[in-house]
C-alpha cells in the first residue's frame, strides 16, 4: 500500500512542474489574444466594427449593475435580477427543460433499442433518416407547433440533446463485452431484465455520461440558435444589442455564454469523475 | 450445498460430466467432430490441444453458453441447456466487472437470485482469505495485476459454491513465476472443496502439473485423441524424470509442432 501511495506523489509533483509551464503557456496565449484584439480594435474604423477588450469588459460589467425584469414562465410572476443574469435566466428556462427531457428520452429510446435486437432492426433506418437533420432545422415546426417562445425553443434544444444523448446510450449498450454477459450468466443471472440491469448499464454509464455532458455544450449553441430567432434570453441579446450597433454588449453576452458553459462543464465533470472512481 | 444426487441407471455412479458424440461447426471449420468422454466426479481434469481444437467451445458448451450441432453433454445425468450457478466458469480475460470493487466482484452471485448464505460479508471474507487477497477487498479491477484479478475470478466463481469449475486457459496472460504459484494455489483450493475441475490450456506442462487426467484433442477436425492419466503424487517437479515423460508423450500425442502449424495453415 505505502509503494502506492509514494507512486502517486511523484506522479503528481511530475504533473504539477508540468502545469506550470502550461498554465504559462496558456496565459501568454490569452495575452497574445487580448494585444491583437486591442490593437485590430483600435485600427478598425467605424469603431463598432471591432469593439475593444475595455469597452467590452465595461459592458460585462453593466450587464450587473443595471437590472432587468424577466417574466418567469407557468408561475406568471415577473422577476427582477441583473440585466445579465436575467436574461441569462429567461435562456435556461427553455435550455434546462429542452435538456433534460431530450437526454431522458434520447437515453431511454438509446439503451432499450441498443439492447433489444428486434426494435433495433424496427428503427434504425428511421434513425439513419431522421438522425442527420440539424436540430435547428426544425426551427420551422417549433415556430408553427409551439410558437418561437420558450416551448418552442426548448423543442429545438429537445431535438439536439435527444440524438446525442440517444447515440452515447446506444454505442454504451451496444457495446458491452460478451464476455461480461457470460460471466453474469454462469454466476446466475438469467432474465435479460437483470442483465441490463446488472451488466448492461453500469457498463454503459460512462458513455451514457459522456453523452450528456457532449450535449450540455451543444445545446448551448443550439439555444443561442433558436434564440436569434426570437426566443427570448441571452441569444436574443446578442442580436438585440447588435441591432443598435452596442455590439460591446454583443461580446458582453457571448462570454456571458461561454462562462455558463465552462460552469456546467466542469461541474459536470465533477460529478462524473466522483461516479465512475473505477475507469 | 452440494447435493447428492441418486446415480440414474444408465451412468456410471461417480460421472458428474459426460460428453457424448458432440459435434460443432463454425462455417469453415469443424471445431468439434464426434467428441465423447466423460469425467468423474472430483477429478481435475485438463483439456490440451493446439488453438482451433474447439476446446474453448467444448467448455463453453458445458457451461451452457454455447450450443453444439449434435451429441449430448449431461451434468449429473441431465443434459445441459443453460448456465447454471452448480458450473462456475473462470475466463481467459477474467471478464471482471470493472465499476465493481474485488468485494463486489466476488459477491455477485451470492445476490443472484437471493443471498442464500447465511452471512454473505462472511463469506466474501473467506474467499478473499482463500485466494490471498486481504487488503485489496475495495480495490477496483484496473488496480490489480493479472495474477491477482485472476485469483478475483476464481473467487468469483467459488463463490456460489458450484460444483464444477470450468476454466478457460486463466492463467494464460499472466508471468511464469505467478502462473507457479496461482498453480499451487489453485490445487490448494482444489483440495479443500473438492470440485469437479475441467481446465483448458494449450500449455502442456501446465497440464501434467495440474491434472489428474489430460485430454488431448486434435484441431480441425476438434476431436479427442488420447485420455493420459497422470499418476503422480503432487507437488509434481517439472524436472522429475516422471513427469518429463508425461510431457513428451503428450507432446507425441500432439503431433510435431510442423504438423500442428500445418494444420493451422490450412485452415
Amino acid at each position: 500500500m505505502s509503494t502506492r501511495t509514494t507512486g502517486t506523489k511523484l506522479v503528481t509533483a511530475a504533473v504539477g512542474g508540468g502545469d506550470r509551464k502550461r498554465y504559462l503557456r496558456g496565459f501568454g496565449g490569452l495575452l497574445a489574444f487580448l494585444l491583437v484584439w486591442w490593437i485590430g480594435a483600435v485600427t478598425t474604423q467605424p469603431s463598432y466594427l471591432v469593439p475593444g477588450p475595455l469597452e467590452s469588459v465595461r459592458a460585462f460589467v453593466t450587464l450587473f449593475t443595471t437590472s432587468a425584469a424577466i417574466a418567469v414562465p407557468l408561475v406568471g410572476s415577473e422577476l427582477v435580477l441583473p440585466t445579465g443574469l436575467a436574461h441569462l435566466a429567461e435562456t435556461l428556462f427553455h435550455y434546462v427543460p429542452g435538456l433534460l427531457l431530450g437526454a431522458g428520452c434520447g437515453i431511454g429510446l438509446g439503451l432499450t433499442m441498443g439492447w433489444n435486437g428486434a426494435l433495433d432492426d424496427w428503427l434504425r433506418p428511421l434513425v439513419r433518416v431522421l438522425r442527420p437533420i440539424p436540430p435547428l432545422a426544425w426551427v420551422v415546426f417549433a415556430i408553427v407547433w409551439f410558437g418561437i417562445h420558450h416551448t418552442g425553443a426548448a423543442f429545438i434544444v429537445f431535438v439536439g440533446a435527444f440524438w446525442i444523448n440517444f447515440y452515447g446510450a446506444y454505442g454504451g449498450v451496444e457495446g458491452v463485452s460478451t464476455e461480461l454477459t457470460d460471466a453474469a450468466s454462469t454466476l446466475g443471472v438469467e432474465r435479460d431484465r437483470s442483465m441490463l440491469k446488472l451488466v448492461a448499464l453500469p457498463s454503459a454509464a460512462p458513455q451514457v455520461l459522456t453523452g450528456f455532458r457532449t450535449s450540455i455544450g451543444r445545446c448551448w449553441m443550439i439555444v443561442v440558435g433558436a434564440e436569434l430567432f426570437g426566443a427570448p434570453g441571452v441569444g436574443y441579446e446578442i442580436i438585440n444589442a447588435s441591432n443598435n450597433l452596442a455590439m460591446a454588449t454583443s461580446v458582453a453576452y457571448m462570454f456571458l455564454i461561454s462562462l455558463a458553459f465552462l460552469c456546467m462543464d466542469v461541474g459536470f465533470r465533477l460529478v462524473e469523475r466522483s461516479m465512475f472512481a473505477w475507469r | 450445498m452440494a447435493m447428492s444426487k441418486p446415480p440414474a441407471a444408465d451412468r456410471e455412479p461417480e460421472e458428474k460430466i459426460s460428453i457424448r458424440g458432440v459435434s460443432k461447426a463454425y462455417e469453415s471449420t469443424n471445431a468439434l467432430d464426434d467428441v465423447s468422454f466423460s469425467v468423474p466426479e472430483g477429478e481435475f481434469c485438463c483439456v490440451v490441444g493446439p488453438s482451433g481444437c474447439g476446446k474453448t467451445t467444448l467448455l463453453r458448451a458445458i457451461a451452457g453458453l454455447d450450443d453444439v450441432d449434435s451429441g449430448s453433454i449431461l451434468v449429473d445425468g441431465d443434459p445441459v441447456a443453460e448456465p447454471s450457478l452448480d458450473r462456475g466458469m473462470v475466463f481467459q480475460e477474467y471478464a471482471l466487472f470493472p465499476w465493481r470493487t474485488v468485494r463486489g466482484n466476488i459477491r455477485f452471485g451470492l445476490d443472484r437470485p437471493a443471498c442464500e448464505c447465511a452471512d454473505c460479508e462472511a463469506r466474501v471474507r473467506e474467499l478473499v482469505d482463500l485466494v490471498g487477497l486481504e487488503g485489496f477487498e475495495d480495490a477496483y479491477p484496473k488496480e490489480l495485476s493479472g495474477g491477482m484479478k485472476q485469483r478475483v475470478g476464481i473467487a468469483r466463481a467459488l463463490a456460489v459454491d458450484p460444483e464444477i469449475l470450468l476454466m478457460d486457459e486463466p492463467f494464460g496472460s499472466v508471468d511464469a513465476r505467478t502462473r507457479d504459484r496461482l498453480h499451487a494455489e489453485l490445487l490448494d483450493i482444489w483440495a479443500q472443496t473438492e470440485q469437479t475441475v475441467v481446465f483448458v490450456t494449450h500449455d502442456i506442462d501446465e497440464a501434467v502439473t495440474l491434472a489428474d487426467r489430460v485430454v488431448v484433442m486434435d484441431a480441425d477436425p476438434g476431436t479427442v485423441q488420447s485420455t493420459i492419466s497422470i499418476g503422480s503424487e503432487r507437488p509434481r517437479e517439472r524436472t522429475a524424470h516422471e513427469f518429463v515423460d508425461y510431457v513428451a508423450r503428450i507432446r507425441d500425442e500432439l503431433g510435431s509442432p510442423v504438423d500442428i502449424s500445418q494444420k493451422q495453415r490450412h485452415r
